[in-house]
């Protein structure tokens, strides 16, 4: 009669605290299941799972390192030349290399959940009065990245809305009669909200409300988030300022800024850092809306020199002409 | 006696006699004065039917109209009466809807359709007691001609709908008298539901609204739903013709079921027996293979489906479209969402009152729409679905409930009311209707819904008469008894497709009521053939 395994109750390494005055001997049952299994292996002609471990974390070291070189390659480049004159045609076509092209393990079953078969469909609501920039920024960003279903309504709440509001996710994917083969939606719809609002999971998320944070929402599905807590807290509060002082501020309220904005990309070429990121983004956004490029102190026309040299703004800056 | 005396005594007599005249006289002109005051009286009084019969004159019962005279006078229509026409006599024919008599005046409302006024009988030099007595026992629903002068007022009157002047009547003539029994008061009909019960007022049962279809038709709300229905009539045909579609005329009377056996109704046919029309399609697609390109109709069809819901009529009206397109169904789909949100914008825009008027007594969120249309997958909907704990298989049809279920969830995250489902499994789909080339487990088909109603079925048709020769064994369905139909494939057709819609269903669903019953004037279903 054959017997049948059992799992090991404990682990066979546990550390007892045995008197000094006896002699050791090996543990008897895991010598003998290793030596078991080992023997089952070899005569099959299978490599030492323990062989198979240390070559998975060898390579799981030389992947984390070409990562590092990657980081580092992009940070020299970012360093050396933040306002390089990459044309907008470099850009979108290296963007996998380029040190502004969004990197890191986003999978969107990790991020949104697991698929059912329903399109993940991000729906936006904006109010055509107020067209959020950032948002359509991150749509191409998002674009770029995923295979995305673009799709414009306008809500039985608004009457009309400007051509360029309706175009304003660019021409209509040839696939779009076939909503499967997309991995993301992108609804924009035009409704007379006081607020920005983004649905999403109508099960299991509430709405989020305000142009900011749908960005960070956006955003995230580019790139994580920097995962020391400081350098992110400093991200959010860029993007805060970019709404609450640049928007919707006064004159002197966006004189302010525009002067903090100055002495951080004094410190560094991009607003949080030597990496591009949201803060740079909504910024950006919000100095297109108030048009006032002008009269912004050095750091700052240096610094929109290089957003401009990104390419990722065009969508923004067609809608405002 | 001598003479003397005689005299004397004539002479006292006269005496006596002058006295006694003189008490005559006296009584004779005392006479005279009652009389004189009595006819005084009687003059006066005789001044007050004078009075009367002048005032006799400005109102009655007017002998029936037949034609006897052209009368050459304007009637104003109750809703242009403004205060722009304030302090001008004017003529007004409209119903009584309620009258109130208060010691010398009364009060009586005026309807004409959905819009009504308040008017006053007062008496004083124009009108007696006896008039505005005649006013007060006027039967509601009888028809009057009032002459009046417009009047402003100083506060608004909320009861009525010309709110900012009230007529003061000089002459009242009932044209057509109601009977005093009404089946059903105006009032109780148009009472909003649950309102009654709280109060304890009546309301009035959707039989008995229908038995006494002419009355109920009467109320605000009915008129309101009516002239909503005709506008959607009036757009969908408007919308279309632009879009370059021709309206067709296509028989109701048909030797073959059209849509499967099951509910179709039968009629004798002089010899042989003959069946009611169950939707317009095979005439449709008929005419795109005569190269009539786009097609629509408007006309009864006919369902024996004997069930009593809220959604069902034997006969409706079916808006029915088919279309040929040049490469993707998808075409069709676009041109009927279209359609639909044109249909929709009109009415927002052009039919607020009436919409106002039918939420008073059935009070419901707007109706939302997206523009374009949403569409959404079969697939997404199952998964839609299952996330939220329903379980069904991938091939099922959606059930009713699961239909008011993804009705729910779609308006929760997409905020529309209105929105096309495509690509259905191809097992819940009729015969004819075109494979999905990709996976043949689905279907180029679709289905349109409304606050989570289905309204409109439809799919690109197959038109190779071989593929729908192999759908139709497929379906065991008798080769020889749609044989016409296939037929009419043999000889090139474009590929189309198409769909219908249910006049009264879109009606109902767009002003959010809870019966068909309430869109469809005189309504047949399985227990109802009168009115």
């Amino acid at each position: 009669m054959s017997m049948y395994q059992v799992k090991p109750v404990c682990g066979g390494d546990v550390k007892l605290d045995l008197p000094a005055c006896m002699y050791k001997l090996p543990n008897v049952h895991a010598q003998q299941g290793n030596s078991c299994t080992a023997e089952h292996a070899l005569q099959n002609g299978e490599l030492d799972p323990a062989v198979k471990a240390l070559e998975a974390r060898q390579d799981e070291i030389m992947r984390k390192l070409y990562e590092m070189k990657a980081v580092v390659d992009g940070l020299a480049k970012t360093i050396l030349t933040p306002d390089a004159d990459l044309d907008l045609t470099v850009s979108s076509s290296l963007s996998s290399q380029s040190s502004t092209a969004f990197r890191g393990t986003t999978d969107l079953d990790t991020l949104l959940g697991k698929d059912l078969g329903a399109l993940r469909d991000i729906v936006i609501n904006a109010n055509p009065a107020q067209p959020p920039l950032t948002l359509l920024v991150l749509h191409s960003l998002l674009c770029q990245r995923y295979r995305v279903l673009s799709t414009v309504h306008v809500h039985s709440s608004v009457s009309s809305v400007p051509p360029q509001l309706l175009s304003c996710l660019g021409p209509r994917h040839a696939d779009s009669y076939a909503r499967h083969l997309f991995q993301l939606g992108f609804t924009l719809i035009w409704k007379d909200v006081p607020k920005l609002q983004m649905k999403f999971s109508v099960q299991s998320m509430c709405p989020v409300e305000g142009e900011a944070n749908v960005a960070r929402f956006l955003f995230k599905l580019l790139t994580p988030y920097p995962s020391d807590p400081a350098q992110a807290t400093l991200v959010d509060s860029w993007v805060d300022t970019a709404f609450f002082q640049l928007a919707e501020g006064g004159a002197k309220e966006q004189a302010a800024v525009l002067r903090a904005f100055n002495s951080a990309l004094g410190r560094s070429p991009w607003l949080c850092g030597p990496e591009f990121s949201l803060a740079d983004i909504a910024c950006y956004c919000c100095i297109l809306v108030r048009g006032s490029t002008s009269s912004a102190p050095a750091n700052v026309q240096r610094w929109i020199k290089s957003c401009e040299n990104l390419g990722h703004f065009g969508p923004a800056k067609l809608l405002l002409q | 006696m001598t003479k003397e005396e005689v005299q004397g005594a004539t002479e006292e007599e006269q005496q006596a006699q002058s006295k006694k005249a003189l008490k005559k006289q006296q009584k004779e002109a005392e006479k005279a004065a009652k009389k004189a005051e009595k006819q005084a009286k009687l003059a006066s009084e005789q001044q007050s039917t004078e009075e009367d019969d002048f005032a006799k004159d400005r109102y009655g019962v007017s002998a029936m109209v037949q034609s006897q005279q052209k009368v050459d006078r304007t009637l104003v229509r109750v809703q242009d009466l403004t205060p722009e026409k304030a302090d001008q006599l004017i003529w007004v024919r409209a119903r009584v809807h309620t009258s109130r008599a208060k010691g010398k005046q009364c009060f009586l409302v005026l309807r004409q359709q959905q819009f009504n006024v308040q008017a006053l009988v007062a008496v004083g030099d124009r009108a007696s007691k006896q008039m505005v007595k005649f006013a007060a026992n006027i039967t509601k629903e009888s028809i009057v001609d009032v002459e009046a002068s417009v009047r402003k007022v100083e506060q608004k009157i909320e009861s009525c709908s010309q709110q900012d002047v009230e007529l003061h009547i000089e002459r009242i003539f009932i044209i057509s008298q109601a009977e005093p029994r009404l089946p059903l008061q105006l009032e109780d009909a148009v009472r909003p539901d649950g309102e009654g019960e709280e109060e304890g007022r009546a309301t009035v049962n959707q039989d008995t609204r229908l038995d006494n279809r002419v009355i109920d038709l009467r109320t605000t709300t009915s008129q309101a739903v009516f002239r909503l229905q005709s506008g959607v009539c009036q757009l969908f045909r408007d919308t279309l013709t632009k879009k370059g579609f021709v309206e067709i005329q296509t028989p109701k009377i048909i030797s073959a079921a059209s849509e499967g056996g099951a509910n179709v109704f039968t009629v004798s046919y002089f010899k042989t027996s003959a069946y009611l029309a169950q939707s317009p399609q095979l005439y449709k697609q008929m005419c795109i293979c005569a190269d009539f390109d786009k097609v629509f109709c408007v006309g009864p069809v006919f369902r024996a489906e004997d069930s009593n819901t809220h959604r069902h009529l034997t006969e409706f009206v079916g808006l029915d479209i088919e279309m040929a397109f040049n490469y993707h169904y998808h075409e069709v789909i676009e041109s009927i969402t279209d359609t639909m949100v044109q249909i929709f914008k009109g009415l927002r825009d052009n039919f607020q009152t009436e919409i106002q008027t039918v939420n008073k007594q059935f009070p419901s969120q707007p109706f939302k729409f997206l523009e374009p249309t949403l569409r959404l997958e079969f697939t997404e909907a199952v998964a839609m679905l299952r996330e939220a704990g329903v379980e069904m298989g991938d091939e099922d049809d959606l059930s009713t409930p699961n239909e008011k279920l993804l009705g729910r969830l779609v308006k929760e995250k997409y905020d529309t009311d209105f929105y096309v489902l495509d690509k259905y499994p191809l097992a819940v789909r009729p015969f004819y209707t075109m494979p999905d080339p990709n996976n043949p487990k689905y279907s180029n088909s679709y289905d349109m819904f409304m606050r989570g109603e289905e309204i409109l079925s439809g799919a690109q048709r197959i038109h190779d008469a071989q593929l729908l020769t192999e759908r139709a064994t497929h379906h065991q369905i008798d080769l020889e008894k749609i044989k016409s139909y296939i037929d009419s494939f043999r000889f090139g057709a474009p590929p189309h497709g198409g769909g219908g819609i249910g006049l009264e269903r879109v009606c109902m669903l767009y002003l959010g009521l809870h019966n068909v019953r309430q869109t469809s004037m005189f309504p047949r279903d399985p227990k109802r053939l009168t009115p």
